[in-house]
């Protein structure tokens, strides 16, 4: 009698044993899974390239501030981004020598020639823009490249001449989107 | 001596049970290792920023509204958007 209770209290702790095993294992499947890094760049410059668009054009018309004497104002190109209430100096820390993980290039187009911009400028980390350039593969190697997006819009300078704009938005922080 | 092998046999089984379990939850484990490595968010900004319009896209309708001479021209340009990921 004695020894048919010692077994059966002997099962119920291998019983809850089995099951904290299970239910750790169960915890650690899903914090694997849906734990951090999640990778957001992909948006993130979708929306930087967006808040240049929209600094660049309201409404279609090119801001007046892009313009000296109808002619593009250099100027401009110093100024960009503090004017669109940029701040790329919010990453410090990250990469190895705690560089600036973000950069943009706006280039303006005339419809006479689409192959040579008539304007461009950058800021940030120019060191980015050569990783938009390879081809990626799904890879973990590839991932750790920094993210890119072009888009391309029409506007139109106050004086109705039209333009076309590309901006190339890029976004680095592999660090703290890619695990490692 | 028939009741002491009765208690190996049901000990080994117990022991090999709980073996099994650990190298299921080894490999399930090392799944979710392997398939979090491709995880990636797919997520719609068109939705989630201005409804169903894309918000670039509006602002060259705008322009098109001042004047949309040129407009196959400027369609084409634009339609070789590289989607650089």
């Amino acid at each position: 009698m004695d020894n048919k209770k010692g077994t059966d209290k002997l099962l119920s702790i291998y019983w809850f044993v089995m099951l904290t095993l299970i239910a750790g294992g169960v915890f650690a499947m899903v914090y694997v899974f849906y734990g951090p890094p999640y990778d957001v760049r992909e948006i993130e410059s979708e929306i930087l390239a967006e808040r240049i668009a929209d600094c660049i054009s309201k409404q279609g018309v090119i801001n007046s501030d892009f313009f000296v004497d109808g002619k593009f104002n250099a100027a401009i190109s110093e100024s960009f981004t503090e004017r669109c209430n940029f701040n790329f100096d919010v990453e410090k820390g990250y990469g190895d020598t705690g560089e600036i993980q973000y950069f943009y290039e706006v280039e303006f187009y005339t419809l006479k020639d689409t192959v040579n911009p008539a304007f461009s400028f950058y800021d940030g980390n120019n060191n980015w823009k050569a990783d938009c350039f390879i081809k990626k593969e799904n890879n973990k190697e590839y991932a750790k490249l920094a993210k890119c997006k072009e888009k391309r819009l029409y506007a139109l300078s106050k004086e109705g001449d039209q333009y076309l704009i590309k901006i190339l938005s890029v976004i680095g922080k592999s660090e703290k989107n890619v695990k490692q | 001596m028939t009741s002491k092998r009765g208690q190996i046999g049901e000990s080994i089984t117990w022991v090999v049970a709980t073996i099994v379990l650990i190298v299921l939850l080894i490999i399930f484990i090392y799944a979710s290792v392997v398939l979090s490595e491709f995880k990636s968010l797919k997520i719609n900004t068109k939705k989630i920023s201005t409804g169903s319009l894309d918000w670039i896209n509006s602002k060259t309708q705008m322009a098109y509204s001042i004047s949309s001479s040129n407009k196959n021209k400027i369609q084409v340009w634009i339609s070789q958007e590289v989607g650089n990921e």
